[in-house]
């Protein structure tokens, strides 16, 4: 027999769904955003009546999503309403070629058509002239295409074209089933592998109507911040090489590697991989494993906090970080911005302090003193990050980690209104990566993927790296770039 | 500073690479075709101290006009076929291709065929397959070293000693 779960946790509710006529589209969403809602993302579908879109809000206590369907393939847009809508907008047009009425224009996002007028913005004046990157950069980095505006060496504006690695892993997944979905999710970054599966698989089981039970959320979060402590030493080792200082850059290079040696260890994988199962987690540490990787992780820890230390005094680092590519706090919140990158404006945002799904108890978001937005907030806030992942991590594994399983419920069967997720099968996730906030959002249909859509912090990200390299030096952009290490994979999908 | 050289030093101490014999040179350009980012991260942990692959005399270039191998990551899709074609052209032979990863190679590739355009073989002649998913550090190091010594009879990686 089945136990219910009887209180209702915020945030574990499944998500409200409210369908409106597509005149009613853009009051809905205004009507969310007044009540408190946080934009999350919007996508298009196709629902029994023609195209659909759908715009995701997340609430303290129940995230939303608000349906309407477009007769005729055009809605008005919200991209006035909310500037963090643009991408989304573009690429639902792209995709689905669902029209938005009043954003205008519309430029091209997905589609790469030759035509620069259909995806840049105009430039004007004497002096200006384009630098075109990419997409095969000199590094070994990711593909995608970058076309800088730029007077003298000064940037007027960045014009992005990525999607040069769209796999169409959200199409290809439609119509298979709920596991099968879940390789392509796993496929979609390899940096981020965790944090998209934790999200599909959360998204999944709130749709079905599971919570998941404590020795799953622990495995879960184990995963998570493993994931996080070799991404963010990657990143500080990026942003040193970013502006050529060789020693942090090996050192911090260096402690990734023990960090993914350690994952291998404990997971069978440098980059966790195929670690997220749906409804049940097979991580098995036993006390001594996980005895002997708290002993390497507080030695990791020492060992990097004294080459930080020693990096708050080399003058040929430190020189080139402040006030390089700065973001202010009213940009990152106008623009959506998510993860360390907002944190470093000031913004007191992270979605582990909100995540009843796993296992961050009394969570709060890192802070700096000076979040003055630029490379060096950026840098530092990671270090404050990978000082509170250190200490998850040792709690995590104070004791062995055994499998775990998910439970029904998570609401009192009497809650489930009509129109709740367990009934519409709508599952949607967030979950914190080492880039920001990921939003997974899966539509089931009898065990099927119906409809998939990933936003992955990288996604929310990108466009603000446009507005935080404005005014800056050309030579600078790889620095700043570097400062926000933003995944390619993560939004061609 | 003083702190940060000889944390470095002992590091290297610790790993004790055995020291590599040194025959010859690979220039080694890579392109990503559509990978997760997962092979890029291997590929450039094949630099950090613990494998350490320009000791070997192997370095990434930053052109394809530099480069003796193209080391190709990732499915490939539709919109990287030109780009990797243009690399490719790019090269000055003799040149040689490698697959780096189990996506290049192949194998189990996922996604919406209308995004793909197949596998790397059927674009491009290639010499080199480093299967895994992705490869280690370790398994590039040592493929791209028996590449090296192998190839030096063809010529194209220079070699200085008798
Ligand atoms: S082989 Fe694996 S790691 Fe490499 S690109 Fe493909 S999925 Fe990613």
């Amino acid at each position: 027999m089945s136990t219910r779960h009887v209180s209702i946790v915020p945030g574990l509710a499944p998500a409200a769904v409210e369908y409106v006529r597509a005149r009613e589209w853009r009051m809905a969403c205004e009507r969310q955003s007044g009540a408190g809602g946080r934009f999350c993302g919007l996508f298009a579908g196709r629902g029994p009546m023609g195209l659909q879109a759908n715009c995701v809000f997340a609430h303290a206590d129940q995230d939303h999503v608000v349906c309407a369907s477009a007769p005729g393939g055009e809605i008005d847009t919200i991209v006035d309403l909310f500037a963090a809508a643009e991408w989304d907008e573009r690429e639902a047009h792209d995709c689905y070629g669902l029209r938005f009425d009043g954003h205008e224009p519309l430029r091209s996002l997905i589609d790469h058509p030759a035509e620069p007028d259909a995806w840049t913005v105009p430039i004007h004046g004497h002096d200006a002239y384009r630098v075109a990157v990419g997409p095969i950069h000199a590094g070994v980095i990711e593909s995608g295409h970058f076309l800088f505006a730029v007077v003298g060496e000064r940037i007027l504006h960045l014009d992005l074209r990525l999607f040069y690695k769209h796999r169409g892993l959200q199409i290809a997944a439609e119509g298979r089933s709920l596991a099968e979905g879940l390789r392509h999710v796993q496929r979609v970054c390899g940096a981020c592998a965790v944090t998209n599966t934790v999200a599909y698989a959360q998204a999944c089981e709130s749709a079905l109507g599971f919570t998941p039970d404590r020795q799953l959320r622990q495995a879960r979060t184990l995963l998570l911040e493993l994931e996080r402590l070799y991404n963010h030493l990657n990143d500080i080792s990026a942003i040193c090489a970013g502006v050529g200082f060789a020693p942090g850059a090996t050192a911090f290079a260096g402690f990734k590697e023990r960090a993914q040696r350690l994952n291998q260890r404990l997971s069978g994988h440098r980059f966790l991989f195929d670690t997220v199962a749906l409804g049940a987690s097979t991580l098995r540490i036993g006390q001594a494993d996980a005895l002997a990787a708290r002993e390497e992780l507080a030695a990791l820890h020492q060992e990097e906090g004294r080459v930080w230390r020693e990096l708050q005094f080399a003058a040929s680092l430190q020189d080139r970080l402040d006030g390089v590519g700065a973001l202010t706090r009213a940009d990152a919140e106008r623009l959506g911005a998510t993860g360390p990158v907002a944190r470093a404006t000031g913004l007191r945002h992270d979605t582990r302090s909100e995540s009843p799904r796993l296992a961050y108890r009394s969570f709060t978001p890192a802070t700096l003193l000076r979040a003055t937005g630029d490379v060096s907030a950026r840098l530092n806030v990671r270090q404050i990050e990978l000082e509170q992942t250190f200490a998850i991590l040792d709690q995590l594994l104070s004791s062995r980690v055994t499998p775990g399983g998910v439970k029904p419920g998570g609401a009192e069967p009497g809650d489930f209104k009509p129109g709740d997720a367990a009934l519409t099968g709508l599952g949607v996730a967030r979950v914190e990566s080492p880039r920001g906030e990921t939003v997974c959002v899966v539509k089931t249909d009898r065990r099927a993927v119906e409809r998939l859509h990933l936003r992955t912090g990288s996604y929310a990200n990108w466009p603000v790296l446009v507005c935080a390299t404005r005014d800056n030096l050309l030579p600078d952009f790889p620095l700043i770039n570097k400062s926000f290490e933003l995944c390619y994979a993560c939004v061609d999908r | 500073m003083f702190v940060l050289l000889r944390h470095l030093g002992r590091v290297r101490r610790e790993i004790a690479l055995p020291r590599a014999q040194r025959c010859g040179s690979l220039a080694l350009r890579h392109v990503d075709a559509g990978s997760c980012n997962g092979c890029e991260h291997e590929l450039a942990a094949s630099a950090n101290p613990y494998y350490d692959l320009q000791r070997h005399g192997l370095g990434i270039v930053a052109s394809p006009r530099h480069a003796d191998v193209l080391l190709v990551t990732g499915q490939i899709t539709t919109r990287m076929v030109d780009p990797l074609r243009r690399a490719y052209d790019a090269m000055p032979e003799p040149r040689l291709v490698a697959a780096l990863g189990d996506c290049a190679i192949g194998h189990n590739t996922l996604g919406d065929p209308a995004q793909l355009a197949g596998p790397l073989e059927g674009i491009l002649p290639v010499s080199l397959r480093i299967p895994g998913c992705p490869p280690t550090p370790q398994q590039i190091a040592d493929a791209l070293v028996d590449l090296m010594l192998s190839s030096r009879s063809s010529k194209i990686a220079r070699c200085g000693c008798p």
